[in-house]
């Protein structure tokens, strides 16, 4: 029995106090902050598009757009799933010393990636606009929020069985944190999928992260609904949603002596 | 009448290894050291009960499984053996400052420990000129949390629990850094809060505030309840106690290995 009892909208609250104090703690400076959940994507994207398509002169068709619109959609997953690895023991003392349902941590995080994600949809659909003459359609209004939905479906049990595993294995945060990296380049980020050679292309296409990425490029680039790729990640969502269920229901009670 | 708060037999046993990291795997953990504080049992046969409107007081050395006791109340950390049952809606001062935010100022830490206790944040807002009030914090209450002392942590902290709407709260030694003027203050507010038929669980090393807001209580003794009864009583004994012993030897051995 729970000390507190919570309802669905007190829940959402707490959800929006915790979102927001991580932001204000993190940029005091309203403009600013909006400058800098904008910077790293964007710096990312360039470095690569100096090293392939200006040093290396890799012939791909609107490489700056392939870059930027999977950059943000991959920075809201992986900041996300670390950020939320290590959840539970930097929010040690609300595990310790307050009554909270402790998988609102891990969503916290991915809310508050959510929220950059939003801060920079304005400047992605900008630089479409201007650098690839792509306007967004009327159509986003409905697809955009499918997205973000199916979005926050595949991080969220990502994020939430990490930070349990993390509370009891603490080097599992770093293990995170090298695996996203390798993943970046396992995944089609940099280089299109098409470029992988043909023999190996089935197993490119089996990463659900590819998936996941493809289905937003496939939004912001053709303004469409990509439903293959989207009901891959779909799966995978269901799937690793069912484990860090089971997870959370068998470790998170002992998280409370661990952290 | 029913009780408020009750747990019966309670035991609790803390792994020694609390986190394993990739090396304890991989060549085996090393086994920790005895200690004084190190034992089998963190709590053992604990049981008691507070009938509503009554406060409970908890004395005992450092590391006899107050804090424990406290924390198997509120469910942040689970009983090997026991029950624990609690009949109205708690809210808890275990940690200065626990659930607070030295970035955010003192009005919005209010909402943010407000919300973390469960209240809707329409009914923080109905309520923050109160608390605001008693924590006596005026114009500091918008300045960031960081500026704050440790004092006015502890206000702003008992402000918001006592003006929230629970029935059960559960304080853990945190009104001690308040200076005694605020001290007498909680005192009342807290003897008040009984006679709205509150029910409080209070750990504390200062003796005179047990007695002067507490009617039972109880002293653990390395993890067991040694003395029971009306706090007075609770509270000479275990001073008796604690005076016979020698000082240096403030625990005697530790019954870790059996």
């Amino acid at each position: 029995m729970p000390a507190v009892d919570r309802s669905l909208p007190q829940l959402a609250e707490l959800l929006y106090v915790l979102v927001r104090k991580e932001l204000k703690a993190r940029y005091k400076n309203r403009f600013l902050g909006y400058v800098w959940a904008l910077a790293n994507p964007f710096a990312f994207a360039f470095v690569y598009w100096i090293a392939f398509k200006f040093i290396m002169r890799m012939e791909i068709e609107n490489y700056s757009l392939f870059l930027i619109t999977g950059m943000f959609p991959w920075v809201w997953l992986s900041v996300g799933v670390t950020g939320a690895t290590r959840s539970f023991i930097v929010n040690a003392s609300l595990i310790k010393k307050v009554s909270l349902p402790r998988a609102i941590l891990p969503l916290g995080n991915v809310a508050q990636e959510m929220v950059h994600f939003g801060f920079a949809l304005p400047a992605i659909i900008a630089f479409l606009w201007f650098a690839g003459e792509i306007r967004p359609i009327a159509s986003w209004l409905w697809q955009l929020p499918v997205l973000l939905a199916l979005q926050v479906a595949f991080v969220y049990p990502l994020a939430l069985s990490f930070a349990l595993a993390n509370a009891y294995v603490r080097d599992i945060e770093y293990l995170v944190g090298i695996g996203f990296s390798l993943m970046f380049f396992a995944t089609p980020m940099v280089y299109p999928i098409t470029m992988v050679p043909e023999e190996y292309r089935y197993y490119f296409e089996l990463n659900p992260l590819h998936a996941m990425m493809q289905s937003w490029r496939t939004l912001f680039l053709q303004g469409t609904l990509d439903v293959r790729h989207m009901a891959y990640a779909a799966a995978f969502a269901a799937v690793t949603g069912v484990i860090a269920w089971l997870l959370y229901r068998k470790l998170a009670r002992r998280i409370g002596e661990l952290v | 009448m029913t009780h408020a708060v009750m747990c019966e037999d309670l035991w609790k046993t803390y792994q020694r290894h609390r986190a394993i990291g990739v090396k304890s795997l991989l060549l085996g953990a090393d086994t920790p050291k005895e200690t004084r504080f190190s034992r089998e049992w963190a709590l053992s046969e604990v049981g008691f009960e507070v009938p509503r409107g009554r406060s409970f007081g908890v004395v005992g050395p450092n590391g006899s499984g107050k804090t424990t006791l406290l924390s198997i109340l509120l469910g942040t950390v689970q009983e090997d053996r026991g029950r624990v049952s609690l009949n109205g809606r708690v809210a808890s001062l275990l940690e200065l400052g626990a659930g607070f935010h030295g970035d955010l100022t003192g009005r919005e830490n209010v909402f943010l420990y407000g919300s973390i206790l469960g209240m809707r944040l329409a009914e923080v807002r109905q309520r923050f000129d109160r608390i605001a009030e008693f924590s006596e914090l005026e114009d500091a209450i918008d300045t960031p949390l960081r500026t704050y002392s440790a004092g006015m942590i502890a206000r702003l902290g008992f402000s918001t629990i006592i003006n929230s709407p629970a029935d059960i709260l559960l304080i853990d030694e945190v009104l001690a850094v308040g200076d005694t003027r605020f001290q007498a203050k909680c005192h009342q507010a807290l003897r008040e809060f009984r006679a709205r038929q509150g029910t409080l669980v209070i750990v504390s090393h200062n003796m005179r505030e047990l007695n002067e807001v507490c009617d039972e209580g109880i002293c653990i003794e390395l993890g067991r309840v040694v003395d029971a009864g009306p706090i007075a009583r609770v509270v000479v004994r275990y001073q008796e106690r604690m005076a016979a012993i020698a000082p240096g030897k403030a625990t005697g051995g530790a019954p870790g290995n059996r």
